[in-house]
């Protein structure tokens, strides 16, 4: 009894305790302040950022992971940026380049093996060649193209974006501390001007009474140096750090780091402290730590079924509340970092689905104790980051809002509500999926959970219908305040119509006593359906104002999860007799009594 | 749900079933309007799906089309008086009054939509930096005939593209030209004429030299209706030739009849307002280091002589100017971040779906809340009463 009692607390606890000790990482790599460097704030895609965020979007974007191993020791994104930037000699050799398409091994005359990753070394001899195909695929618009084409396309993208940081602090070969010195007169204006051009991100942070986000990339400050300006305090300074990093100097490169860190610290403390708090959220990885927690709760509460269920169901549900601690975390983060509401693109969406999910799930679990609600919420929770981790390879999650979409009041009412929409019907779907196979799997079915799980259902089907309406009713309004009308049938919006209808439709059936138990639960999860299409099938079609996330790799997981959907509702309608013996029975038992 | 009443036609109107069913091929209607849009664009699947009474399948291979489902007009028809009867048959008590909430609320939206499909007009406004406007321009073309025989005012005469359609003689009010329209184009390519190429049926103007084919409607959004026809001002009994107008003739042509010069042009639809708006800045700022857009912005001065208002407004994104039952929106831009164009809509009923979607949170929040606090007194009730006897037991 008193075991049952600390259970949750204990696991919950070790499960925090895990996650601190994971998000502290060393900053020494063989006595270079690696971490202080990665810490100073830069500018890249319109916001400041540590360099971390940069290294780890980058590496993410290229490899496909954010570290690697490399002879025998695993690099992490950090080292290989400065590797990048000052040993490009290093780098070049490192395998980052993940190719999957055969066409393309082929193209640059490589065969397909275990190893699917080459370093830019092995590219270099065909760049030529991959730049001629990628510019001839790259007229054609992105959906109608081959899957050698966005193969192709795809690989010079990451090439190119690899070229770009070589050339952002230093153009490859000529040192920066050699062009701070004035060193090589000649050629000089072309080369701050290529390195203007090339830079990926700007290092140097805003002069005394420049505009906020006037930073500047060393080309620009080269230049106007050159040009009889003021010296850019900041680039003696990374000079040197690239000057000690290129010649291992560790002494040398960890007294630069720190000139620069107060350098920012004193003309722009906002930013240092964003950086700071950036840097935190990086290595404390809140929705990859979540994800793993949901997996354990999971796990848990499928051993409470087999072992022990009065420790171990207060312990997966222990396990639960510490997921959504730490990916409430993880959300707050990201609030405070972009300074925007949870919602701002699709993989926010898939972030803030699965903790609504959780959420409500706590919920249920408090007011029902039957265990339900901590395994639906662990799998929807893991589910949902497991989506988002996925959604994750396209570069910088917190990107700048374009200008339609520019507005706080209607990301934080609009999209909210519609997310929270999308995560009730997913809950209501998730809640029916574990009826079906509790009827098809479980050693004995009691009457009395069974009611729970339909009213459990019912009651968030409610409540998602309650928000999904909201939701596409506040984008009407939004779009009429935006653009002056209220209804366009944007893909998107018929998308929000479908989920609101179809919990409409759920409703009336149940009300009116059209479907029964298992028609109810069936509909239930045909909403998985729906709200999948909703959600990232119209991204698919590439049509309308919302399309602000096309992708294609996914079309094929979206199949196959619509395939298992309609496969559980067929098993969910399957009549009585085709039910696990003992389950049925144990309805039966239930009924004939009533009907007498 | 009330007690069913001797009328069978209105028991059907206010079933249930029926409800569902309506509901289920609205979702089918969607579904298909939107996987349409990929190919007829949203307008011209809108057209098809939701703005008919039918919609109809063209067999392949054949002339013909068969009716498969009835269109988004019929089913919101249908579903609007099955709402209406059911919510008539809501008792009203506090018991109901939720539901009672969220029908009205959904009669109310019906309302608005009807009335936004009924009156909404949608027009345009480009301006350039410095210029002043003082009309809006339809998606439609018009047949312009302007007399510019006073420096200081123009005379306009419009002729909308349903009469041009018809082809037949158009009288100009208050002037002794009237219009006889030959051909009437929706849709063509014209291109310089070679020699091989049917004679043009222009006696005059640049249409002399231009061969013109006829092309199907288009209906895509940003595809636009290259609109043209061959017409034949005549005044006073006589004929000043056939001319060539077409949306895409860009060069001014003018006839003279008795002193008074007429210009003949092919344009979008133009609305006259009481008012005029001057540009005087488009801003357009993006992210730094980026090209991703921050902000569009247009300042402009409204000059509204008859209510002696002469100010300054500054339109943006999520920011339009309402004024005089219409609201301008910041749509597009061009020429160099120099032309401006505002999105311009005029629609009575713009205020309905916001009265709706009040009522119908009001009212899911009340029915959905007292349906929870009730289940969970019962279940309150029921852990009681399991905890009872066991307490005695023990």
């Amino acid at each position: 009894m008193k075991i049952a009692k600390i259970a949750p607390w204990v696991a919950g606890g070790l499960a925090l305790v895990g996650v601190g000790v994971s998000a502290f990482q060393p900053d020494r790599l063989r006595g270079f302040d690696v971490g202080g460097f990665s810490r100073l704030p830069i500018l890249e895609g319109g916001r400041v950022k540590p360099v971390d965020t940069l290294a780890r979007n980058s590496l993410l974007m290229i490899r496909g992971q954010q570290s690697f191993r490399y002879q025998d020791r695993t690099v992490g994104a950090d080292e290989w940026l400065l590797d990048v930037l000052f040993r490009p000699q290093v780098a070049d050799a490192q395998p980052i380049f993940v190719i999957n398409d055969p066409d393309v091994l082929g193209l640059i005359g490589l065969r397909q093996t275990a190893d699917r990753y080459f370093s830019f070394r092995q590219l270099a001899p065909h760049i030529g060649e991959i730049q001629r195909q990628a510019q001839a695929a790259h007229p054609i618009d992105a959906k109608e193209r081959s899957r050698f084409q966005s193969a192709i396309v795809n690989l010079f993208d990451r090439v190119y974006l690899y070229h770009r940081l070589k050339n952002s602090v230093q153009l490859e070969g000529e040192a920066l501390a050699s062009e701070v010195a004035g060193a090589q007169e000649r050629g000089a204006a072309e080369r701050h001007l290529a390195l203007l051009e090339m830079a990926q991100f700007r290092p140097l942070p805003p002069l005394a009474g420049a505009r906020p986000d006037a930073w500047r990339s060393t080309g620009e400050a080269l230049r106007s140096s050159a040009a009889g300006g003021t010296v850019d305090p900041g680039l003696a300074s990374l000079a040197r750090v690239g000057w000690a990093y290129s010649f291992q100097e560790p002494a040398e490169f960890n007294q630069a780091v720190v000139e620069l860190t107060a350098l920012t610290a004193r003309t722009n403390p906002a930013a240092r402290e964003q950086a700071d708090h950036e840097m935190l959220f990086n290595r404390a990885q809140p929705f990859y730590m979540g994800m793993v927690i949901y997996i354990l709760a999971l796990l848990t509460i499928f051993a409470s079924w087999l072992w022990k269920p009065e420790i171990l169901r207060p312990a997966a549900f222990g396990l639960l509340i510490a997921g959504a601690t730490v990916q409430t975390g993880g959300l707050v983060s990201r609030i405070l970092l972009q300074g925007r509401p949870p919602v701002t693109n699709l993989y926010s969406s898939a972030v803030f689905v699965g903790w609504a999910a959780v959420i409500l799930s706590i919920v249920l679990e408090r007011m029902y104790r039957r265990g339900f609600g901590t395994a639906v919420g662990a799998a929807a929770g893991f589910a949902s980051l497991l989506v988002a981790h996925h959604l994750a390879g396209d570069g910088d999650t917190m990107e700048m809002m374009r200008a339609v979409l520019d507005s706080n009041f209607w990301l934080a009412t609009h999209v909210v509500a519609i997310t929270i929409g999308y995560s009730g019907t997913f809950l209501a779907g998730a809640i029916a999926i574990s009826y079906v196979l509790r009827r098809q799997f479980a050693p004995r079915l009691d009457p009395a959970s069974t009611k729970t799980l339909v009213s459990m259902t019912y009651g968030i089907v409610a409540f998602s219908l309650l928000f999904s309406f909201v939701g596409t009713v506040l984008g009407g309004i939004w779009a009429d305040q935006s653009w002056g009308r209220f209804w366009g049938w944007d893909p998107k919006e018929n998308g929000a119509l479908l989920i609101v209808l179809w919990n409409a439709i759920i409703l009336h059936a149940r009300f009116g006593g059209f479907a029964k138990e298992r028609g109810f639960m069936a509909m239930a999860i045909f909403g998985n359906v729906i709200t999948s299409l909703s959600w990232f099938g119209v991204n698919m079609l590439g049509v309308g104002l919302h399309s602000y996330g096309f992708m294609d790799k996914a079309f094929w997981a979206l199949a196959v999860f619509i395939g298992v959907q309609f496969l559980l509702m067929g098993l969910c309608l399957l009549p009585r007799q085709f039910w696990k013996p003992r389950a049925a029975r144990a309805v039966e038992g239930e009924e004939v009594p009533a009907k007498a | 749900m009330a007690k069913p009443t001797k009328y069978p036609l209105w028991n059907a109107l206010a079933s249930m079933q029926l409800t569902i069913a309506l509901l289920a091929l609205l979702m089918v209607l969607v579904f298909l309007c939107t996987l349409a849009q990929v190919d007829l664009g949203t307008f011209g699947a809108v057209a098809v799906y939701m703005r008919s009474f039918v919609v109809w399948w063209h067999v392949p291979g054949t002339a013909y089309s068969i009716p498969v489902l009835p269109g988004g007009v019929t089913v919101g028809m249908v579903l609007t008086l099955n709402l209406v009867a059911q919510y008539l048959r809501i008792p009203f008590n506090w018991n109901n009054f939720g539901l009672w909430l969220v029908h009205l609320g959904l009669i109310l939206f019906v309302v608005g939509e009807f009335v936004s499909g009924a009156f909404q007009v949608d027009s345009q406004m480009a301006i350039e930096e410095g210029q002043t406007v003082n009309f809006v321009e339809g998606k439609d073309p018009e047949l312009a005939v302007v007399d510019v025989t006073d420096p200081t005012q123009d005379e306009v005469y419009g002729i909308g593209q349903s009469t041009l359609a018809r082809e037949g003689t158009v009288e100009l009010p208050g002037t002794p030209v009237s219009i006889k329209v030959h051909q009437f184009v929706r849709n063509a390519d014209l291109a310089n004429r070679r020699p091989g190429d049917p004679p043009s049926p222009a006696t005059r103007g640049v249409g002399t030299a231009v061969t013109v084919r006829p092309l199907p409607p288009v209906s895509r959004d940003d595809d636009v209706n290259r609109t043209t026809a061959f017409v034949e001002p005549i005044a006073g009994g006589r004929s000043y030739g056939v001319w060539l107008v077409s949306t895409v003739l860009g060069a001014p042509q003018s006839f003279t009849h008795e002193g008074r010069t007429y210009v003949l042009s092919m344009r979008p639809r133009r609305q006259y307002l009481p008012y005029s708006i001057t540009l005087k800045k488009f801003s357009h700022d993006v992210y730094a280091g980026t090209d991703i857009p921050k902000n569009f912005s247009s300042l402009v001065r409204l000059y509204n002589p008859s209510r002696g208002e002469d100010r300054d407004v500054l339109i943006y994104m999520n920011q339009p100017l309402r004024y005089d039952g219409k609201a301008f929106y910041q749509a597009s831009f061009g020429k160099n971040d120099t032309l401006s164009v505002l999105q311009v809509v005029e629609n009575p009923g713009w205020l309905l779906p916001y009265v709706s979607c009040i009522l119908v949170t009001a009212g899911l929040v009340y029915h959905f809340g007292t349906r929870l606090r009730r289940s969970l007194r019962r279940r309150d009730a029921a852990q009681a009463a399991a905890q009872h006897p066991a307490a005695q037991e023990a």
